[in-house]
């Protein structure tokens, strides 16, 4: 395992004119840690129970705590904490305070939730009118299932996405990291810049609007086309010989994409690489019918690949047949694990792993790194995620509270002084 | 004021080199947000997605019928540029003079072999943004290996845990990172150098790795390594921390409901719904952990029931009482979803050879600035000469010179 200690931050001061309020829990955070990587001023606030995705594991060294769950450190990494309740009267003077000198807002709330403590986006416009308010929801603020309830898996299901993670009659599975909060929280980054570019140009900011089941239903690939094309709903890729199948090795398994369509100048390398690895039977692949798709999706083309193929596999490990694949120019990978990263040279020669100290825990945790690298903006992690208000009084000292006054929030229990 | 507010990106001129996945979805949605998008292809080089089913009604001739191509490139002006003819790049240099985001994904090499590469870019147009989309990094042992969105998928962690345990893993069944996390950092990378460039007049490069974008938004599996040495499965369709999480039969072909119970009050509201039935009282069902720990029985008791449903029925009678339910739409399901056709998700342009097709706009909705779903996927060529006389300053001639030459082909 390659680590790197963050340096020391230079003199660029990337998003550092960009105030994003980031009032999100497990729908969210990415969005603001997008920000956090460029140098933005990220404040995260909190309900006095707490961040939801603190009870979120795994747990460091597998200890649940409050300190200890890798999501919440991880996607609140470069954001300072701030702990508010807006469930009292002086915690939502204080939250508009705060949206006063913002340029960003996120909040996964319910729709209705924060217009019923008036503030909502025409009551925080009213203090702010160039603030960005960008709510993430499971189904957005308007339509038939706004008041809906909605979790990662059900946006995944009713956005048409995890029809296509199975093929014919099979149940379909569910990708990991809840992605249908991902891709929300991405989208809601995006659109939130923006509208904050437009802002910075006119003194407008405006609400902006992203909903999970949307966001699922925005990674279709070509299914909803197919539909209205040709009227076929499609399920997912993976049964069709050589063209993105998955293949057990030695110590895991493989994806292949040695061929697309009838490229066969595609398919040509695959075969080389068979013959130079000695594989039985490799002359079975230099049958021209493996150029034809339906041959490859028919269940013989499936089964007879397998059979040769991952008799192959079967003997050699992932990194082997990546190297060799690659080597041969066929598009193969390994189906990586946590290890695999952290093991993958590619990664570990870029210095792509943040290694940062969490004081709280006495030690240092690891975390991806950079998405990409620009010429003149730095990515960086930023510093360690926020422990339970440990910057309430910080910031609530910028917004002009005095000692006396933070005080007295905290022992209203309008906040909580880390 | 309200007259230029109605496009966010209004007066952003975009050179679009980008083709197949990633970089045409990046540059549809700032199209969407009003910017202007010139896509530059080539009848010697279509964009090979024109190529890629489905096509209207079936039929793949020509490079106008693909649905795969045109729901990634509408509201884009289209011309036809031979970079590989000499006289091209002088065609290519007017518009990046002009431009403000400069993009491509091809391999490292090709647009320098064009003298297009950021060094001379920058000397055409020291205020561009230029964006490259490498699959690993420009650098690095493995900066030359191959892979499609299935490869990225598999390499970055997503497809390990996207399988049922004890089979092998199946991921999404899409080129999933091709088209959410590739194309988001593109964006959100060109709209903070944007932010950038306002404070400081200048452009820079935007360069994204595709394996270390993905990473970032599935880290779980890398987390829980290097902090634990902890190896996290597959997942099937559960969640560690609800139950029941799950997929169910209802009536009908390929027809399930997927249903996610977080809370106590949840379960309750289930059961109301299952009519109460005896197996449900039982003591090993009582709470979350003990749910847990008979996750299997448990799925298999309540496909038993849910097997003889309607799901669209269950999920109306279950999210009205707070419980998270929604049927496993297949594509015409989502087309025509009821929600989705109220917020307008999906829009339906007219095409002058496949006629009204259907796209869909960004998962985004702007208060006052919304998104514009103007025109379909343009014809390779369709705006050569309206964008080189109205927008780059040729004549009418030079521009029959030019195509009679090949440039413009």
């Amino acid at each position: 395992m390659d680590k790197r200690v963050e340096p020391m931050k230079g003199n660029d001061d990337g998003l550092s004119h960009i105030r994003v309020i980031d009032f999100t829990g497990e729908l969210g955070p990415y969005a603001g840690k997008l920000y956090a990587g460029l140098g933005a001023d990220v404040i995260h606030v909190e309900p006095i129970s707490g961040d939801p995705l603190r009870k979120v594991g795994p747990f460091y060294k597998g200890i649940a705590g409050p300190e200890r769950s890798l999501q919440f450190l991880y996607y609140n990494g470069g954001k300072r904490g701030l702990v508010l309740d807006i469930n009292k009267e002086n915690g939502r003077e204080v939250f508009v305070e705060l949206c006063r000198t913002a340029d960003l807002l996120f909040e996964s709330f319910p729709p209705g939730y924060l217009e019923g403590l008036e503030l909502s986006y025409d009551h925080l416009s009213a203090v702010n009118p160039r603030l960005v308010h960008t709510s993430i929801t499971p189904f957005g603020h308007s339509g038939a299932y706004t008041d809906y309830p909605g979790s990662d898996l059900t946006c995944l299901a009713l956005g048409g996405f995890l029809f296509l993670a199975g093929v014919g009659n099979d149940k379909p599975v569910r990708p990991p990291d809840n992605q249908a909060y991902r891709m929300a929280e991405a989208y809601a980054a995006v659109g939130s810049s923006v509208a904050v570019l437009l802002a910075q140009r006119t003194g407008i900011g405006q609400f902006v609007d992203v909903s999970c089941m949307e966001s699922a239903a925005m990674a279709l690939e070509n299914a909803a086309q197919y539909w209205d094309l040709e009227g076929v709903n499609r399920r997912g890729r993976g049964r069709e010989a050589g063209t993105a199948t998955i293949h057990p090795c030695r110590d895991g398994y493989v994806v292949v994409v040695a061929i697309m369509g009838t490229n066969k100048v595609m398919w040509e390398p695959f075969v080389e690489w068979m013959r130079d690895e000695a594989v039985e039977e490799w002359e079975v692949f230099a049958n021209p019918q493996w150029i034809d798709p339906s041959y490859r999706s028919s269940e013989e083309g499936y089964q007879i690949f397998c059979r040769i193929f991952e008799r192959f596999t079967r003997t050699h490990d992932k990194a082997y047949l990546y190297e060799r694949g690659q080597t041969h120019r066929v598009a193969i990978t390994p189906v990586s694990n946590g290890k695999d990263l952290f093991e993958n040279p590619q990664l570990k020669t870029r210095d792509f792993w943040r290694e940062v100290r969490h004081k709280s825990l006495g030690e240092s945790v690891v975390f991806p790194g950079a998405p990409y690298e620009f010429s003149e903006l730095k990515w960086r992690f930023g510093v360690a995620a926020p422990t339970f208000g440990q910057h309430s009084a910080g910031i609530l000292g910028e917004l002009g509270y005095s000692a006396r006054q933070i005080e007295a929030l905290a022992k209203e229990g309008a906040t909580y002084v880390g | 004021m309200l007259a230029n507010m109605r496009r966010a990106l209004e007066g952003i001129l975009v050179c679009d080199f980008s083709w197949v996945g990633a970089g045409p979805i990046a540059t549809n949605v700032l199209g969407q947000c009003g910017a202007e998008v010139i896509k530059i292809e080539s009848v010697k080089r279509p964009d090979i997605l024109r190529r890629g089913e489905p096509f209207k009604d079936g039929v793949g001739e020509g490079l106008e019928r693909s649905g795969y191509f045109a729901n990634r490139n509408p509201n884009k002006k289209g011309i036809a540029l031979n970079m590989n003819h000499p006289d091209a790049r002088e065609v290519a240099a007017r518009l990046i003079k002009k431009s403000d985001i400069v993009i491509n994904n091809f391999r490292v090499g090709q647009m320098e072999k064009w003298r297009l590469g950021w060094e001379d870019v920058k000397q055409l147009n020291p205020r561009a943004i230029y964006v490259t989309m490498s699959m690993q990094g420009t650098a690095g042992p493995h900066k030359e290996y191959m892979g499609y969105g299935v490869n990225l998928n598999a390499l970055c962690g997503l497809t390990e845990r996207a399988g049922f345990p004890g089979e092998r893993p199946f991921g999404t069944g899409t080129n999933y990172t091709d088209h959410v996390m590739v194309p988001t950092h593109t964006l959100f990378g060109i709209t903070a150098a944007l932010l950038h460039r306002e404070r400081t007049g200048l452009g820079q490069t935007v360069a994204v790795s595709q394996l270390e974008a993905a990473i970032t938004m599935a880290p779980s599996g890398a987390l829980a390594y290097a902090a634990n040495g902890e190896i996290l499965g597959p997942m099937g369709y559960g969640d560690a921390e609800a139950a029941p999480h799950g997929i169910y039969t209802c009536l009908g072909y390929r027809k399930w409901i997927a249903i996610a119970v977080c809370r106590e009050q949840e379960w309750q509201a289930l059961k109301t719904v299952m009519g109460e039935p005896a197996w449900a009282a039982d003591d090993k069902f009582g709470a979350m952990a003990t749910r847990k720990a008979n996750e299997a029985e448990l799925d298999a008791r309540i496909e038993e029931w849910s097997k003889r449903q309607y799901a669209d029925w269950l999920m109306e009678q279950l999210t009205r009482r707070g419980v998270s339910a929604g049927i496993v739409n297949d594509a015409r399901g989502v087309v025509e979803d009821l929600h989705l056709r109220k917020r307008e998700f999906f829009a339906y342009l007219d095409h002058p050879v496949v006629g009204s097709t259907l796209y869909n706009r960004a998962p985004i909705r702007f208060s006052k600035t919304p998104l514009e779903m103007k025109s379909a996927a343009p014809l390779l060529g369709q705006h050569t000469t309206e964008v080189l006389t109205g927008k780059l300053g040729y004549t009418i001639r030079e521009v029959e010179v030019l195509i009679a030459s090949e440039v413009l082909v």
